[in-house]
């Protein structure tokens, strides 16, 4: 009884779910077989067969995650043999539609180490493209992959490599009163999750360092509003400004010497910058009304910041010692937010008009103001390390859990990133060495 | 009352008559009256009128309330909002030895670092009001939450969202003439 009228609803299902599996037109195809190893030998991250699996699994789900690769079926094709990684046999890649072919291997060291070796070729001409070597401790085979994806992904896009990246972001977990905000680091694809604040006082807004060693927080510990400035490995954190008023919304300069963040002084909220050791204070904009969220551009010559000398919350660009001030939104509604592209050419920002939030992008000079996402509370919007994706905060209308999502920049398909908690205030940046 | 009274009344008849049901302990319900508070359980000392929470109270019987509220955005306080903080200043200067903390709230649609801004603009509106009003600025404390504590309210059945406020926190002071310290310790 129950089957016949449940095929019709499984056909049904199918048809629909088919055009979210189609690829992009610019798709390029790419076999990623297992890399392979001169000996199967125990290490630390487990034998290096299971570990060549493992890595070309994880470089897989890296590109196909981006929308700009079909990973072509290997399953029937033979396993390329060690020698065969640095001369391979292009008719067999050819016969599964292949246009790149990444292979590579593994190999366990004397002092405990992997070496880890990947190739991209392109199999029509057969000329190698890439190659990556990495000598790392077997329990980090996971940023070697990300490594060899990233060459794969410049190779085939043109783009800055993403892949070894990680997130930080305000993992929430309570609610109410027993809120418990803590700033979390995770890698771009989940992995190597972990804390760097205790949860005993609410925190906000983590933005890393260029280098990717260092995180500057808003937080209230101690009662009082301020930056801090937390070391990701050594989890110790210390104030940028012990002595000053209320200070909030960090922004690290891209050499990382300064932070341009937002201070009360008497009630009135001017952005203001200071080395990033700490030091003196240097005001930088004099206007009675609210300065805040400053972001910096690529090449640290100018600052992006939010203000409302016009009556509502707007964007505006001006040199980074304050002088050429230029407003460059003026839509309806509030704009916050902003975050300036990898590439230099846009901002993305907040915009709250009524009950929904939208995240869009806009030309550094205020042209072209695109919509990309529009959602209850859809906020803080932070460029992926290669400038085609926006990740940024999102509640669900019915739990009012609030999580991270990800959305092409130039709008698509919105993807949430899952992380163990809630999850808001999201930064992504490329990992340093 | 009378009804279930009468009906109590005829279940622990009930029960005590019947002898297998007259092991079971039955509540003894007390009725509560409007003019009856109901006594303290035994044990539990009186409720201090020193403690943060009780000078709060206080605040807020004599004052009318501790919260002002502001537009969406805005940072003017109005003629209810003046009304309030008058209350307020004649009350923290009837006790000298009161401090105030002025937390300001964000809306719920501000961008993060915009409502910690707006949130830090209304409570030193409010700082100021309190100064001209004759309260020494030393006594008082400003730090903006934001749109961290959003805050709710409950009408009839309803619970709605406040928004863009302040809140006046009393912070009892510390002893006002402590010892000098001993030279040489």
């Amino acid at each position: 009884m129950t089957i016949p009228r449940l095929l019709p609803l499984l056909s049904l299902a199918g048809l629909i779910a088919a055009p979210a599996f189609a690829q992009e037109p610019t798709a390029t195809v790419i076999a990623i077989p297992p890399l392979a190893t001169a000996k199967n030998v125990e290490t630390d991250g487990g034998k290096t067969w299971a570990l060549a699996n493992l890595i070309s699994d994880l470089i897989a789900a890296d590109l196909g995650s981006t929308g700009n690769f079909i990973i072509a079926d290997v399953k029937k094709v033979r396993i390329p043999s060690y020698p065969e990684v640095t001369a391979p046999s292009y008719p067999q890649w050819r016969s599964v539609g292949a246009k790149l072919l990444l292979s590579g291997f593994v190999n366990a060291r004397d002092d405990g180490r992997l070496t880890i070796g990947c190739y991209v070729y392109d199999v029509q001409t057969g000329r190698e493209l890439a190659r990556q070597g990495f000598a790392v401790t077997a329990t980090e085979w996971r940023r070697a992959a990300h490594r060899c994806a990233d060459a794969a992904y410049q190779k085939a896009t043109g783009k800055a490599p993403q892949f070894d990246s990680r997130i930080a972001y305000v993992a929430q977990s309570g609610s109410g009163d027993s809120l418990v905000k803590r700033i979390a680091v995770m890698d771009f694809d989940g992995a190597n999750h972990s804390y760097v604040t205790s949860g005993d006082s609410t925190v906000l807004t983590p933005t890393w360092s260029p280098k990717g060693d260092r995180i500057a927080f808003t937080s209230f510990s101690g009662g009082k509003l301020h930056i801090r400035i937390a070391g990701v490995s050594d989890k110790e954190d210390r104030a940028l400004l012990p002595m000053a008023e209320e200070n909030f919304a960090p922004a690290f300069s891209p050499d990382g010497r300064t932070i341009a963040f937002a201070m009360s002084q008497g009630g009135n909220v001017d952005i203001f910058t200071v080395p990033s050791g700490g030091g003196y204070p240097h005001r930088v904009t004099t206007s009675p009304s609210i300065e805040t969220g400053p972001a910096y551009s690529p090449d640290g010559e100018q600052i992006v910041f939010v203000s409302d000398r016009s009556g509502t919350p707007q964007l505006y660009v001006m040199n980074s010692d304050g002088t050429n001030q230029r407003r460059i939104s003026f839509g309806g509604g509030a704009y916050g937010a902003p975050a300036w592209s990898p590439d230099g050419k846009l901002i993305a920002f907040t915009r709250t008009q009524g009950p929904l939030s939208r995240i869009g992008t806009v030309s550094t000079d205020g042209s072209d103001e695109k919509i990309v996402t529009i959602g209850p509370n859809d906020e803080e919007p932070s460029w992926s390390p290669d400038g085609s994706r926006l990740l940024f905060q999102r509640q669900d209308a019915a739990t009012r859990r609030v999580h991270l999502a990800s959305v092409p920049a130039a709008g698509g398909e919105v993807r949430p990133v899952p992380t163990p908690q809630g999850a808001s205030d999201p930064s992504w940046s490329e990992r340093g060495e | 009352m009378n009804r279930r009274f009468s009906f109590i009344a005829a279940v622990v008849v009930a029960a005590t008559s019947t002898s297998a049901v007259a092991q079971i302990r039955l509540p003894v319900i007390f009725p509560l009256g409007r003019s009856q508070p109901a006594p303290p359980p035994p044990g539990m000392p009186p409720a201090a009128l020193n403690t943060p929470e009780a000078l709060q109270s206080d605040l807020i019987v004599k004052a009318g309330t501790d919260t002002v509220y502001f537009p969406a955005r805005g940072a003017t306080l109005d003629a209810n909002a003046t009304a309030t903080l008058a209350a307020q200043a004649r009350w923290l200067l009837a006790n000298p030895y009161m401090n105030v903390r002025l937390e300001g709230h964000g809306g719920a649609d501000d961008s993060r670092d915009y409502a910690l801004a707006i949130g830090d603009k209304r409570a030193s509106a409010v700082r100021d009001f309190l100064i001209l009003q004759g309260i020494a600025p030393n006594r008082i404390s400003v730090i903006s939450w934001g749109k961290e504590r959003p805050g709710t309210m409950r009408i009839g059945t309803s619970v709605v969202a406040t928004g863009p406020r302040v809140q006046t926190i009393i912070v009892p002071a510390p002893a006002p003439f402590a010892p000098p310290p001993v030279p040489g310790q």
